[in-house]
């Protein structure tokens, strides 16, 4: 062995605040199982079932704490590490009992003191004292945490034991080429857990499925319907009239205005992005597309009725009212026309340099190879894209909610006010039309759920299909 | 070489002149994209003018105060803090969804069942929000009704986790694919098994993308209201400081309820207070979207990409 | 059991009329070989005749593959390697490998050779380990002084030899070499093939090339490969032609295909 010069220093895994703040789940469940188990002792010994709240947890926080100090303490100066890390002092040193005792009830403190404090005290304000502390502590030197730098403590992989070599067990037949039980044990079980998350949504669909439906049936069957009530022109729960036709010419004025918006800008921002920008240009537009995405539904409906209709739509159409099919209709293309530019995008940039090359070999120009050749060859995802705007459009709620209207009488005008299903679906959800609880009234909300379930359900499917059947093999 | 007339350059000159049929094209391009930043500018632009009286005004006393039919008293504290809670609850079930994708990426076979659950999946993300409003009505909030309260912030949480499950099953699988097989070949090789190897290198490299999906999942998350209308989450409600369990199972509401409820008031007095809950929401919709990036531009450039 | 006992030879492997198919296609037909403890016996031949294939039966990464199976038997110490008692994950801790393009785990080079100890249970301080394998690859001094520092930010040799230490950190008993220098320049392919020789009485090695002449300057023993047109599916499969001491192969082979690649005649 060559002796080194100056001693090495020691290569140690020094730990930044969140790798060790979430310390296992077990640990928490483990608190909160105490802290129950105290109020029902609480309650059993002296009655006192009052609160499950902040005092359990500051009897548990003790107990819990207390447990933690000494287990740790004795265990790594008895028993070596348990999890194969182990406390030492900065020098590398195995540290104190004391010192780890100081350092687990520190950490405990954090962990568990503050959320406790949290609950007694404002929740914002803790939430915001949470954050900077965690903003300063995770600037500080080596990113130690906070119980590490209170107890000058660090912690590293192994202590004293230096391993120098790495042991192969003999080999004498097939058994001894056999996988140790607990690594074993640990990946069937890491496949099980995943195989459950992954049916999660399985479950879910059928959930969704069967909870509409069920309703949905129940609504068909209640003695009150019978299938002339929803042909009856207009659309008044209230007053036994279902008629789909209402909420069908709504929704599908809504959803062709908002199309006659996002296809024509969504397309021109795909066609811009793949075929003309320059990547300085596509990385400043880009992100604002994207950032229209990402404004709430909720906003787009305020913006309809402060903006689109007292100042847009006034121009244009002088004896227009605030809330009217137009301005919802236009609110819900603003919000589709990022969906429709991405899609559109996404296919045009996916077809392959060489065709373009091959027509502008030929003489083609830009414009000739943007619409002869690129438009073609991504026409299955654009179709897509097309059909997922649809799809988007048509469920919809908020923007039509607060900016149509709503009030339910058939109308073709979409000068006019109207209503759609979503924005039906909505209205008789809040209670707007004033008929919570059962009912046949609020049955005819799990009918139009189960109605826009399949509608959307088969735009999806069929976009799929598009893109699977037509798309142009390069 | 076969003799060619001899290239006349005035006549090349000229074709580029004639290109208009290129140059309305670019024009109508523009158009559309100057119209596209224009919407988004308009949004902003519309909403800051609404709010800027009230948020000049007021705006530490509108953070914290709870509603009130008196609008010079109005506030979205009980908004906000609905937001938080469900964001935290929502932020709660994202293993699953993380390992879910985890088991459809590297777990399952070729089959029938997996192709099922993809397809599930898929349509799933695409199925309306207000749907998805439904389900928690009628599973959480009245079949579950003893644990979670009713309509109540649990129930909200869980129906809006629901919601956002199939988008974070998706980016999580993407970012999970992205990973190079001879990452995995590697760690195979040393002789690791393989939850180890997808748990000590393939999660890993996939988490710049997770965390990105996943936080964009929560702002998805926080700016839906057609669920919760649906819930019944309430307008408005006036209640105290509540203890631990009240907190979860009571009457909440959120953010984009108040913002619904103060634009569909007719009395004009109110816009400024819808106004001011969208710049609220606004804020914290983009310092997610923020995090998102500013995360994954850290993760990216430690894993050397 | 004869099978399940270890037996006394000089060889490591032994392969018996291996086949190995991909679905029902059949890439690799009656390979029979051996491989001797502690020489470097190198697989030469034309692209696309089995030689990666036969490679990853030795470790059986070829189970990572859905469809791929085997028929015939590959031996290992006299014992079945596809023995239904016998785990790949164990299998791997003996028997190691190097790939084609370096692909260190994008984290600090201590990191990356202590993965393979720490996975198969190592506890303690795994500096000396570290140190150990990265000075037997040769990198030690250039990077003692940044251990931390992410595995990503070196050349391609460096990474390669990198993914060598790593391998030998777990201490095995052989080293499978899955072309390993065929992305990285000339020097670097060089300091690899010295590392080879140094490294060569601690680990028998298996290297599969395409370069002739690197498996003339480096193995003790090389198998050379065909691939053989299959009549009746118009599929290629790849057979073993001959193997024989290096010197042998290069100057005397016994078999006209191998001398009609050696001399250049095709490949």
């Amino acid at each position: 062995m060559i002796a080194p010069d100056v001693a090495p220093a020691p290569v140690v895994t020094v730990p930044a605040l969140s790798s060790r703040a979430s310390a296992g789940l077990l640990e928490p469940v483990a608190f909160l199982v105490v802290a129950m188990g105290i109020a029902l002792v609480e309650y059993f010994v002296a009655g006192l079932f009052a609160d499950f709240g902040p005092s359990n947890f500051w009897l548990a926080f003790v107990v819990m704490a207390g447990w933690n100090a000494w287990h740790f303490a004795g265990a790594q100066t008895a028993l070596g590490s348990l999890t194969g890390h182990y406390i030492a002092t900065t020098d590398g040193q195995p540290a104190s009992v004391l010192t780890i005792a100081v350092r687990q009830l520190a950490r405990f403190g954090v962990l568990y003191a503050l959320p406790i404090m949290v609950l007694d005290f404002n929740f914002l304000t803790a939430l915001l004292v949470w954050l900077v502390v965690g903003a300063v502590v995770s600037r500080m030197p080596g990113s130690r945490a906070p119980w590490d730098l209170l107890a000058n403590t660090i912690v590293v992989d192994g202590l004293g034991k230096r391993a120098t070599t790495v042991e192969l067990p003999p080999l004498h037949s097939a058994a001894d080429l056999r996988l140790a039980p607990a690594r074993a044990r640990e990946n069937r079980r890491a496949a099980r857990l995943m195989l459950t998350a992954g049916s999660a949504s399985v479950v879910v669909s059928v959930l969704i499925v069967w909870s509409i439906f069920t309703e949905a049936w129940a609504f068909v069957s209640d003695s009150e319907f019978e299938w002339g009530i929803l042909s009856q022109r207009g659309w008044f729960p209230r007053s036994g009239q279902f008629d789909l036709s209402t909420l069908f010419v709504g929704t599908l004025w809504v959803t062709g205005i908002a199309m006659l918006v996002a296809g024509p800008v969504g397309l021109g921002v795909a066609f811009y992005l793949s075929e003309y920008a320059t990547p300085k240009v596509r990385r400043i537009v880009k992100p604002l597309i994207e950032t229209l995405a990402s404004i709430p539904s909720v906003v787009i409906g305020l913006f309809a009725i402060s903006f689109i209709s007292p100042k847009v739509l006034t121009l244009f159409i002088s004896d227009i009212g605030i809330f009217s099919i137009l301005a919802a209709g236009i609110g819900v293309g603003v919000l589709t026309v990022p969906i429709v530019a991405s899609i559109s995008e996404d296919a045009m940039r996916a077809v392959p340099m060489e065709l373009r090359e091959a027509s502008y070999g030929l003489g083609g120009r830009k414009v000739t190879t943007a619409l002869r050749v690129v438009f073609p060859a991504a026409l299955s995802g654009i179709s897509a894209a097309a059909i997922v705007g649809v799809s988007r459009a048509v469920g919809e709620t908020m923007v039509v909610f607060i900016a149509a209207g709503g009030n339910g009488v058939f109308n073709t005008d979409p000068v006019e006010q109207g209503q759609t299903i979503t924005a039906a679906m909505a209205s008789l959800g809040a209670g707007t039309d004033q008929i919570a609880g059962s009912g046949i009234a609020f049955q005819s909300l799990y009918f139009l759920g189960a109605l826009l379930f399949v509608m959307t359900m088969l735009l999806n499917i069929l976009s799929d299909l598009i893109v699977r059947r037509f798309r142009q093999v390069y | 070489m076969a003799a060619s007339s001899p290239v006349d350059l005035d006549q090349l000159r000229a074709r580029r002149g004639a290109d208009v049929r290129g140059q309305i094209f670019l024009i109508l391009l523009l158009l559309s994209v100057a119209l596209a930043i224009a919407m988004v500018g308009a949004v902003f632009y519309d909403v800051i003018v609404q709010a800027w009286g009230i948020l000049s005004d007021r705006l530490w006393d509108f953070l914290a105060s709870p509603s009130s039919s008196d609008p010079e008293k109005a506030g979205v504290a009980q908004g906000i803090r609905g937001s938080l809670l469900i964001a935290l609850i929502v932020m709660a079930t994202f293993p699953i969804g993380v390992a879910g994708a985890v088991y459809l990426e590297e777990y399952a076979e070729d089959t029938w069942v997996t192709r099922l659950i993809q397809v599930t999946v898929r349509n799933l993300a695409g199925v309306p929000s207000i749907v998805y409003g439904l389900l928690g009505l009628a599973v959480f909030v009245q079949g579950l009704r003893g644990i979670t309260g009713g309509s109540s912030v649990i129930a909200a949480g869980i129906t809006l986790a629901v919601l956002v499950l199939p988008v974070v099953v998706i980016t999580s699988s993407e970012a999970v694919r992205a990973v190079p097989g001879s990452l995995r070949d590697g760690a195979y090789g040393l002789g690791a098994t393989q939850w180890e190897v997808i748990r000590s290198q393939v999660i890993p490299a996939a988490l710049p993308g997770i965390l990105t999906g996943t936080v964009l999942a929560v702002a998805r998350a926080m700016g839906e209201a057609a669920p919760l209308l649906v819930i019944g989450a309430a307008g408005f409600y006036t209640t105290g400081n509540n203890d631990f369990l009240e907190q979860f199972q009571g009457a909440f509401t959120a953010l984009p309820m108040n913002i619904a409820n103060f634009a569909r008031e007719p009395a004009q007095t109110w816009r400024g207070h819808a106004a001011g809950a969208s710049v609220v929401l606004l804020v914290m919709v983009f310092f997610l979207n923020l995090v998102a990036i500013i995360a994954r531009a850290r993760i990216s450039k430690k894993l050397g990409r | 059991m004869a099978d399940a006992e270890m037996t006394d030879t000089p060889d490591v492997f032994n392969v018996r009329d291996l086949n190995v198919y991909y679905g029902d296609l059949r890439a690799v037909s009656d390979v029979n070989l051996d491989v001797r403890e502690r020489q470097i016996t190198a697989f030469i031949g034309p692209s696309g005749c089995g030689k990666s294939t036969v490679l990853r039966c030795f470790n059986r990464m070829n189970d990572l593959i859905d469809i791929a199976r085997i028929e015939g038997s590959v031996k290992y110490h006299g014992i079945d390697l596809y023995d239904s008692q016998v785990d790949p994950v164990a299998v791997r801790r003996r028997i190691g490998m190097v790939f084609q393009k370096p692909n260190p785990f994008p984290k600090s080079i201590y990191d990356n050779v202590a993965f393979g100890p720490k996975v198969a249970g190592q506890k303690g301080n795994l500096d000396e380990v570290v140190e150990d394998s990265l000075r037997s690859a040769g990198l030690w001094e250039e990077v003692k002084d940044r251990l931390s520092s992410s595995a990503l930010g070196m050349s391609g040799g460096q990474q390669q030899r990198l993914c060598i230490a790593r391998a030998i950190a777990v201490n095995p008993d052989v080293l499978l070499m899955d072309e390993p220098c065929s992305s990285l320049d000339p020097i670097a392919t060089g300091r690899i093939e010295e590392l080879m020789k140094e490294i060569q009485n601690k680990y028998t090695i298996v290297i599969v090339t395409h370069n002739m002449q690197q498996a003339a300057r480096v193995s003790d023993r090389t198998a050379f490969f065909t691939a053989e047109l299959d009549e009746s599916t118009g599929q290629r499969r790849g057979k073993l032609v001959e193997l024989d001491e290096t010197g042998t192969i290069f100057s005397n082979p016994s078999d006209e295909r191998t001398e009609a690649y050696i001399t250049g005649r095709f490949g």
